[in-house]
């Protein structure tokens, strides 16, 4: 069972940035000096954060774009409250990797709220690499979805902005708070009888 | 000037191993390693039959482990909804990666390009060459340059192999030319060759191939790669690979420098006995009740500080090598905790364990690793995680650990030349047989291998320096043709005394230990007799934090 309130999954394919969005987000930095690495597996972050004056923790699972780990992926995005689909816009085959996930999403996990997200924003208003997903395509696409986001992890421009719209979009939602509060209800339960068992066996 | 001596070991030599029934450094009843032998690998390979090439693989662990888990569980439910949901995951793995093979280009085209790129100052004048390719003739992996221009040598080395193989019913191993080893080694679908100009036998580079083949099924397991190229014959594997040449890239580096490799043992982070007490009672008293947990792994700077294990089950020090090369070569183990699937190649082939991966903490280097047959016990994990580092905390081990780390001058490990107090001793390796584990008296540094490393990555050439001062990865290289003797399969050697006008080599095996060491030039014979077995007494007596002497269970 998750402590977390918030399942938040991040899918896309390898080398278009998902774990430098999170540690942006979760540490507020990222380090141009460490050279790319892919990640092994997924890696898993908490974070507290607010929305309409109320506290909500919520658990990121930055996964590994790799082609090794697909069929391992499903693990990380069951039960996911939202995804974030990442793609890099000067990379048409990050897009098509883009619409496998938005389909084994809508098949496996189809209550799960899905944002799109176009990564390393700097390099494309640097005019360091040219765009190869046209903005009509990603709007299209983006209609029937919960959110588009154009951002930057070097500068962090719109990377709390897509978070903060994720959460305050699961917090408005009736049925994702319904089975919140219920977990919630339900650990403090389970905490209180371990306490209490903990006491009787000394 | 070299001595070699197979059967009559001198008595007095037998000195620090019958004082009564004492066990010799570092032996224990209970291991949590398989003993074994470096060489037994090569041992293994090398009786293989034409026919046995196309690997099979035995009953899994794994599903052993599950089924007996889920014989004692109570809810019957859960049974049912396990067993299906693995074979679910197994086809879908498969049809995923069917389905994108068949997207696959084919680009095969060689040019007279090809030939030229050969004679390129990447490739040229390297001292080991490592390339891979499937049985096909497609490239999947070449330690230097860029494999997608090698289609030409692999289409050679495919012709050289198969050519054998079919025309003569036999099995290539090596070619040797005047300055140069070229080692073949055909595991299931993958061939594995290394052309060498180092001073490591065929066996040990038949094991270093092994060590690589075993790399990459412990990303993939052996089913899943059989099966890929089942499917198809064709299948370009670095698709599948994508991200992992770091790890062969990392691993043949750390072949070439650790003794661990040579001599097939675990090093152990010295640590007091109280301290490795605390840390292993930390994770027993936490995860004892974690049923599904088959190993939790504890281990810092290539070193392992403590490994708790599912009763009945041990493991193999190449599995641990192999985990120790994952976490020395992954960055994002150290940012945040992962959820990863590992295959150990010795443990199971056929299968996948999920491994909860983190640091204990910032200040500490220490990283845990918690196996598991059960996909979705993430959470269960890290909540123990936590509790453990607490745990550890609190009972002063980071402290402990990070002590050791550091190599604090105050620990009598931290120098071990300058405690045992002979002067005539430049460098010693030993190896406890019974428990598989090592100690050296210089252990080489993660830092340096990282120097080594980047040398590496500009050059890997051979350069004929003048070395003023040996250090450890030296020693190490020296060694190399002693334990080679040693493990000679037709006329082993038990004890080796070599003197050079650099150097006096002495090896030593018994049924319990191995033991290299590297005196001063001009030592003589009895003289070296009484300081090894000053070093064993000295190696004796600190046994119990060099060496990890129990083993726990959860």
């Amino acid at each position: 069972m998750s402590r977390c309130d918030f399942k938040i999954v991040l899918l896309g394919s390898e080398h278009v940035g998902k774990t430098s969005l999170v540690l942006r987000f979760v540490n507020c930095r990222f380090n141009a000096e460490i050279p790319y690495q892919n990640t092994v597996g997924a890696a898993f972050c908490a974070k507290a954060m607010r929305s309409k004056e109320k506290d909500y923790s919520i658990g990121i699972w930055d996964t590994a774009g790799s082609e090794r780990y697909e069929a391992m992926t499903r693990i990380y995005y069951r039960g996911a409250h939202a995804a974030i689909i990442c793609y890099e816009p000067s990379s048409h085959e990050s897009w098509t990797r883009l619409r496998h996930w938005l389909h084994e999403l809508r098949t496996v996990e189809d209550s799960c709220k899905v944002y799109l997200c176009g990564t390393k924003k700097d390099l494309l208003d640097g005019g360091f690499v040219k765009r190869e997903v046209a903005e009509e395509i990603v709007n299209t696409y983006s209609q029937d979805l919960n959110g588009h986001f154009l951002t930057s992890s070097k500068t962090g421009e719109n990377v709390d902005e897509l978070f903060q719209k994720i959460v305050d979009d699961l917090a408005a939602d009736v049925e994702v708070m319904k089975t919140v509060t219920e977990s919630r209800l339900l650990l403090t339960e389970l905490d209180k009888r371990k306490s209490k068992k903990d006491v009787c066996a000394c | 000037m070299a001595s070699t001596s197979n059967d009559n070991v001198p008595q007095h030599m037998n000195a620090p191993e019958n004082a009564s029934d004492e066990l010799e450094p570092g032996a224990c009843h209970d291991s949590i390693l398989n003993p074994t032998d470096s060489f037994e690998e090569f041992a293994s390979e090398m009786s293989s039959s034409l026919r046995e090439t196309c690997l099979t693989t035995k009953s899994s662990t794994i599903s052993e482990i599950q089924s007996e888990i889920l014989e004692t569980a109570e809810d019957p439910k859960l049974k049912a909804a396990k067993s299906s949901d693995d074979l679910q995951t197994k086809d879908g793995s498969m049809s995923a990666s069917a389905s994108n093979s068949n997207l696959i280009e084919e680009n095969g085209d060689d040019t007279d390009d090809d030939k030229d790129y050969l004679q390129s100052p990447e490739l040229v004048n390297k001292e080991k060459h490592v390339f891979i390719l499937s049985t096909a003739g497609k490239p999947i992996y070449s330690r230097y340059g860029n494999e997608d221009k090698l289609a030409g040598l692999c289409g050679v080395i495919q012709a050289l192999v198969s050519v054998i193989e079919e025309q003569n019913q036999d099995i290539l191993r090596f070619i040797n030319t005047k300055d140069c080893k070229a080692v073949f080694l055909v595991k299931g679908p993958l061939i594995l060759v290394a052309v060498s100009k180092s001073n490591e036998s065929e066996t040990q580079l038949v094991l270093q191939l092994t060590y690589a083949f075993n790399q990459i099924v412990s990303l993939l397991t052996l089913t899943q790669l059989n099966r890929i190229f089942e499917q198809r014959r064709n299948y370009d594997l670095r698709r599948l690979l994508a991200g992992a040449e770091r790890l062969i890239d990392h691993l043949l580096v750390f072949m070439e420098k650790d003794p661990a490799f040579l001599l097939g043992a675990v090093r152990c982070l010295p640590l007091p006995e109280k301290a490795r007490e605390n840390i292993t009672n930390a994770i027993t008293t936490t995860c004892h009740k974690i049923r599904d947990l088959v190993f939790a792994i504890m281990i810092a700077g290539n070193q392992l500080i403590t490994l708790v294990r599912m009763k009945k089950y041990t493991l193999h020090p190449s599995d641990i090598h192999l985990l120790f090369n994952l976490i020395r070569s992954s960055e994002s183990f150290k940012t945040a905790e992962s959820w990863t699937p590992i295959c150990l190649p010795k443990f199971d082939a056929t299968g996948f364990l999920h491994g909860h991966v983190s640091y204990i903490s910032e200040d500490c280097q220490a990283c845990l690793l918690l196996l598991t047959v059960q996909r979705d016990a993430f959470t269960t994990l890290s909540q123990a995680k936590h509790t453990i580092a607490e745990k550890m905390r609190r009972a002063n081990c980071l402290v402990a650990i990070n002590n050791a780390l550091n190599r604090n001058e105050e620990l009598s490990t931290t120098k071990p030349l300058k405690h045992i107090g002979i002067p005539e001793i430049r460098h010693f390796m030993y190896k406890c047989k019974s428990t598989a584990q090592l100690f050296s008296s210089d252990p080489i540094s993660l830092d340096r291998l990282q120097d080594y490393r980047l040398r590496h990555k500009e050059g890997g050439d051979i350069v004929d320096k003048k070395i003023t001062k040996l250090s450890d990865i030296d020693y190490v290289r020296n060694y190399r043709k002693f334990c080679n003797q040693i493990h000679c399969v037709a006329t082993p050697a038990k004890l080796i005394f070599r003197s050079s006008s650099q150097d006096t080599i002495l090896s030593w095996v018994t049924n319990g230990f191995e033991l290299y060491v590297t005196f001063d030039p001009l030592m003589e014979k009895d003289h070296a007799i009484k300081a090894v077995d000053r070093l064993l007494r000295w190696i004796k007596k600190e046994e119990e934090r060099i060496f990890i002497m129990n083993a726990p269970t959860f």
